[in-house]
């Protein structure tokens, strides 16, 4: 039998509708022994109202030596949404307020 | 200071005898907190070293919220409570203060991280005392803090309702814990079963009766200590069952604590956890 534990990551969410954001990972034998200790790690320190663990192995993920796919090769500006003349302002807006 | 109202008024019961009770409750929490503290960085494994810990600091917060109670209906402050008391002058049950090391009692324990013999405690101790004791504590004070809430003395019911968060997940931890080791291989059920064995007189002395516990249940203050026990009692051995553990079914509880009267590891203990504030009363940090 594998004497390790598994690898879990942890996601947080600091109030209710915010998203869940990965903030680490903890070894434990199971999900539910997993929470508990991801509890003490991750949601000790700020507001917290809700964690989910995700078993490492079960998450599918790209390689790092594809990462090339993901550059564009001609100029794609138009697909982001800082495109928009609304978003500019809107942007504009909120970095005034930040001064 | 905060004016109180005090609890002759608010509920009948004697000054004296809830003045008792919130000694008892924060001296539990102060020691069984500096107790699991002793673990910190020596945790099993980290993710539970830090979980450990973390709730050692959840308990010596209970204690400071107690003293400061106390503070209120006439005591000293809380820093002389937890730094300057002797041990015969605390009220917590004997079962808080054992050393995990060694044969339990035997081991001298005093500031395990600076101690010489730091090694061979480590080889020595044994940290399934310490979770067991952590478990069937938890159990216990999860039932206290359930009755507390409800009690006619407003200002520990108040306390009571803010601590059930905290206690809410050292039972989760505790429990998490029985019912994993119950499935582990023969090494680790062993343990864990020697512990409950071991701990299990000691901690029926977390119910000594005392003198205030009828006036107190009259009161409507907290219910008796025997009626706490026999709830804790049917919750436990649920758990421990439910696990595939067993436990002594005729043990005579290790009582004295509510007294004053303790074994040398509370000295023990003291001297170690004492020895800083002692060398200047009163300083600022």
């Amino acid at each position: 039998m594998d004497s390790q534990w598994k690898i879990f990551e942890v996601f947080h969410q600091s109030a209710r509708g915010e998203p869940h954001v990965h903030v680490g990972s903890v070894h434990a034998p199971d999900g539910d022994t997993a929470l508990m200790l991801a509890k003490e790690q991750f949601g000790r320190r700020q507001a917290c109202v809700n964690i989910w663990v995700v078993a490492a192995s079960a998450i599918v993920a790209t390689s790092y030596d594809d990462a090339d796919m993901f550059e564009h090769a001609t100029d794609k500006s138009y697909r982001e949404a800082f495109g928009y003349e609304t978003t500019k302002r809107a942007k504009l807006a909120g970095d005034a307020e930040e001064i | 200071m905060a004016t109180t109202t005090q609890p002759t008024q608010m509920t009948g019961a004697t000054n004296g005898a809830v003045i008792d009770l919130v000694y008892r409750l924060g001296d539990d929490c102060l020691i069984i907190g500096h107790r699991n503290s002793e673990w910190t960085g020596l945790g099993p494994i980290l993710e539970e070293d830090i979980a450990f810990s973390s709730m050692a600091q959840d308990q010596m917060g209970h204690a400071q919220a107690l003293y400061s109670l106390l503070h209120t209906l006439g005591e000293p402050e809380p820093d002389h409570l937890a730094f300057l008391r002797e041990a015969k002058d605390f009220r917590c049950c004997r079962f808080v203060a054992l050393e995990p090391f060694g044969e339990a009692g035997s081991g001298a324990s005093e500031d395990l991280r600076n101690n010489p013999d730091r090694d061979k405690l480590l080889t020595q101790g044994d940290w399934s005392l310490s979770l067991i004791r952590q478990f069937l504590f938890a159990e216990a004070w999860a039932i206290r803090l359930a009755a507390l809430s409800e009690s006619s003395f407003e200002p520990l019911a108040e306390m009571a309702r803010k601590f059930r968060g905290e206690v809410k997940y050292h039972t989760m931890h505790g429990r998490i814990w029985i019912e994993r080791l119950g499935r582990a291989d023969a090494d680790a059920r062993q343990r864990v079963q020697a512990a409950i064995h071991l701990l299990w007189p000691a901690a029926l002395g977390m119910f000594e009766p005392t003198t205030h516990d009828a006036g107190l249940a009259r009161a409507g203050v907290c219910p008796s200590e025997a009626e706490a026990c026999r709830k804790w009692q049917t919750d436990v051995t649920g758990l421990l069952a439910e696990a595939g553990f067993t436990w002594p079914r005729d043990a005579k509880p290790v009582v004295g604590g509510r007294a004053g009267n303790h074994g040398p590891e509370l000295a023990r203990l003291l001297a170690s956890m004492q020895k800083v504030y002692r060398l200047a009363p009163g300083a600022t940090w």
